[in-house]
């Protein structure tokens, strides 16, 4: 079953492992479910390449510790990030480190299978991998200075209280801003409009700056 | 004696060889207060041989001068009394010849010649010095008894064999609401409720059978009961004294209502500190426990999503696999339910007083909490506070409730060690740093466990909510400090708290 999609589902919360792993199973993936991300970095060096659904909050080696473990030992997997509620900034820490998406817990089917879907279409055509920085910049250029402003307070891992104090507005007005540059960007999930932003950026795999 | 003899044998034959034999001083006075005739004894005691040798006067000459008065109105009453008549007996003090002093206690008995008038007085005179004596040890005896039952703080009552009260101290008397009349004579189980009351001559019964002694010289905490029938708790030790062939039975009764009142006072105001700590914890620990629910929340979100996909499929395919979805589904509900349950107990956020205190005293206060009932479960205490400790910034009930936490997880941990050793040291680690070090030898925490005993719910204890160590740490780094364990080379463990130093300038009361 070569042609089947593997999904590892790495999380050490056993019922979300073993609900996700459910769920992709019957929505037609293959899962194979990992405890640990030290189990995972042990098995993925020269197992079957998939997409990897990867915890953030794991006792030991967190998610994005896994995350820069796989660049550095060249594991070469999209990776989809689960975090809790309201983990901005490690969900921005995990975008910029290369992650095709995250999502907060609880998600929806259809924004996993989403997720999923464009980690796969990554996975299969390896030349289309990240956005180039030229083609980014284009995209942002059309963006207002305040539009830019409020992108760049999200790509610190902000949350939109924190991006209006810096600049001395009110939140609503932040989320305005935020609606309009998605608009513009032509994105659905912030997660899309940070992959602009980093790619803008010229990065690729390491956390850079912060 | 022979010439009196001749004089008065006629008249009192019998008499006369009565007062040959009598062991005491007897004496026959006539109207005009003169001995007509004298015992044996008493020519013996008066160191003379014979009535003859009285001195002038006698017997009136040897009795001391501030006793003769009391003497002539008894002999003046004594004649005008019927001859059948006892006259009431009179103490009087003698001075005797040789010049010693006896306290004697005269009885008079007036004497009517065949006419049937009283024309003599019979006197006896008895020693009653060494009488006297005993009587004033008695008296003095009984006064000071009198002033132990009238001042002593603890409530007495004597009783005796029967059960019988027979002392009653005043404090007792304020503290059951008898007068001491109210009781004296009764039996003492008016003094205690049921079933007490019932069986206490049961307990006495079996004391004297089998000498088992179960409360005297022992001490223990009963109820008693008051005048109005109201019941409080005492603290009873009784002793037990044997007077001649009896035997008394003292009770000293120390009232614990007040004792009983502090303590409760004291557990609540230890469940408010435990409380208080929850409630301010709230706020830190809302991450932990959102994360918590959402753990479960998205395992059903996964179940039923996957489940109602599966009703546009081949139902009866899946059935097995769309049981399963729902069976998961309501265990994880469950799941998150338990977790809310614990989040129950942090209802809302409390108030955060963060002021300059002097560490000593914050944490001299803790244990005062912290070691309550410590003691009774063998647990050797020491504390060791380094005088350059200084003022730390902090809120008082806060570091307490920390001091608190640790304290009673050590006790708890000591439970079943052979050395119960809780030792606090407070030093100053640096300029800027003081540290406090609870050590304890108890069971020691898991090393693998590392840093996780302060995560939320990871209890180690059976009956815990995981709680308690998150919640220090989250009170500790608050307050910009640390905490963290280690194992003691003493076996157990040692915590380790570090807190900010400063200055004293900034103090703001208390």
């Amino acid at each position: 079953m070569g042609n089947e999609r593997l999904v590892y589902v790495v999380d050490d919360d056993d019922s979300v492992r073993r609900s996700a792993a459910f769920m992709l199973r019957h929505a037609g993936f293959k899962v194979e479910q990992v405890e640990s991300g030290v189990a995972f970095l042990k098995l993925a060096k020269g197992a079957e390449r998939g997409c990897v659904l990867l915890d953030v909050r794991m006792p030991d080696m967190d998610g994005l510790q896994v995350q820069q473990q796989m660049i550095k030992d060249g594991i070469d997997m999209p990776v989809v990030i689960l975090t809790g509620h309201g983990d901005v900034e490690i969900a921005v820490q995990a975008m910029r480190a290369g992650a095709i998406n995250f999502l907060e817990k609880p998600y929806e089917k259809e924004a996993l299978i989403a997720a999923m879907e464009e980690a796969f279409k990554r996975l299969e055509n390896s030349d289309l991998k990240e956005m180039a920085a030229s083609e980014a910049k284009v995209r942002l250029a059309c963006l207002t200075g305040r539009e830019q402003d409020v992108l760049d307070g999200l790509m610190a891992g902000y949350p939109n209280k924190t991006i209006a104090y810096d600049l001395g507005i009110s939140p609503r007005t932040v989320e305005i801003y935020r609606a309009n540059m998605m608009e513009k960007l032509r994105v659905r999930s912030l997660a899309e409009a940070l992959r602009i932003g980093f790619a803008a950026e010229g990065l690729e795999g390491d956390t850079g700056p912060n | 004696m022979r010439e009196t003899n001749t004089r008065d044998r006629k008249r009192r034959p019998y008499l006369e060889s009565v007062l040959s034999r009598l062991p005491n001083c007897v004496m026959i006075v006539d109207r005009n207060l003169r001995t007509i005739n004298c015992s044996v004894a008493g020519l013996n005691i008066l160191g003379i041989s014979s009535v003859a040798e009285l001195p002038q006067g006698a017997p009136e000459s040897f009795i001391a001068s501030s006793h003769r008065s009391i003497f002539q109105e008894a002999m003046l009453r004594a004649f005008d009394a019927d001859a059948d008549k006892d006259v009431s007996p009179i103490e009087v003090q003698l001075e005797l010849p040789d010049g010693r002093l006896m306290m004697a206690q005269c009885n008079l008995a007036p004497l009517a010649n065949p006419k049937g008038e009283i024309d003599t007085i019979l006197i006896s005179f008895q020693d009653i010095s060494a009488l006297n004596a005993a009587e004033n040890k008695l008296d003095q005896a009984n006064s000071i008894l009198k002033s132990i039952l009238t001042t002593i703080p603890d409530a007495m009552v004597v009783i005796d064999e029967e059960g019988v009260i027979s002392s009653f101290s005043a404090t007792a008397e304020k503290m059951f609401g008898y007068e001491q009349r109210d009781v004296i004579g009764q039996k003492v189980e008016i003094l205690m409720p049921e079933p007490y009351k019932t069986a206490h001559d049961g307990y006495m019964k079996r004391y004297f059978q089998t000498g088992e002694k179960r409360i005297i010289g022992i001490g223990r905490t009963v109820v008693a009961c008051k005048k109005d029938d109201t019941t409080f708790p005492i603290q009873l030790e009784v002793g037990e004294a044997k007077i001649g062939d009896e035997r008394y039975f003292t009770g000293f009764i120390i009232d614990l209502t007040e004792k009983k009142q502090r303590e409760a006072e004291l557990q609540s105001l230890q469940a408010d500190l435990a409380h208080a700590s929850r409630l301010s914890a709230v706020g830190t620990l809302a991450s932990s426990l959102a994360h918590e629910i959402n753990q479960p929340l998205t395992a059903i979100a996964n179940y039923l999503s996957a489940a109602r996909d599966m009703m546009d499929g081949d139902l009866a395919a899946n059935r097995e696999f769309f049981r399963e979805a729902l069976q998961e589904s309501v265990s994880e509900s469950l799941r998150a339910g338990t977790i809310v349950r614990r989040l129950r107990e942090f209802v809302s956020r409390g108030e955060i007083n963060r002021r300059v205190l002097s560490i000593a005293q914050v944490v001299e206060d803790a244990t005062v909490l912290g070691m309550i009932g410590a003691q009774e479960r063998g647990v050797e205490f020491s504390i060791d506070i380094a005088p350059d400790t200084n003022h730390v910034f902090v809120d008082r009930v806060q570091i307490q409730q920390v001091m608190v936490n640790l304290m009673r997880n050590a006790i708890e941990a000591m439970t079943d060690s052979a050395s119960k050793k809780l030792h606090i040291a407070v030093t100053s680690i640096d300029d800027e740093h003081v540290e406090i070090a609870i050590s304890d030898t108890g069971s020691g925490i898991d090393p693998e466990l590392g840093d996780h005993i302060f995560d939320p719910f990871a209890s180690t204890k059976g009956d815990g909510m995981g709680l308690g160590l998150s919640i220090c740490r989250t009170i500790i780094e608050a307050h910009g400090g640390t905490i963290h364990a280690e194992p003691n080379p003493e076996g157990g463990t040692i915590f380790r708290i570090t807190l900010e130093k400063t200055g004293q300038e900034q103090e703001d009361g208390e």
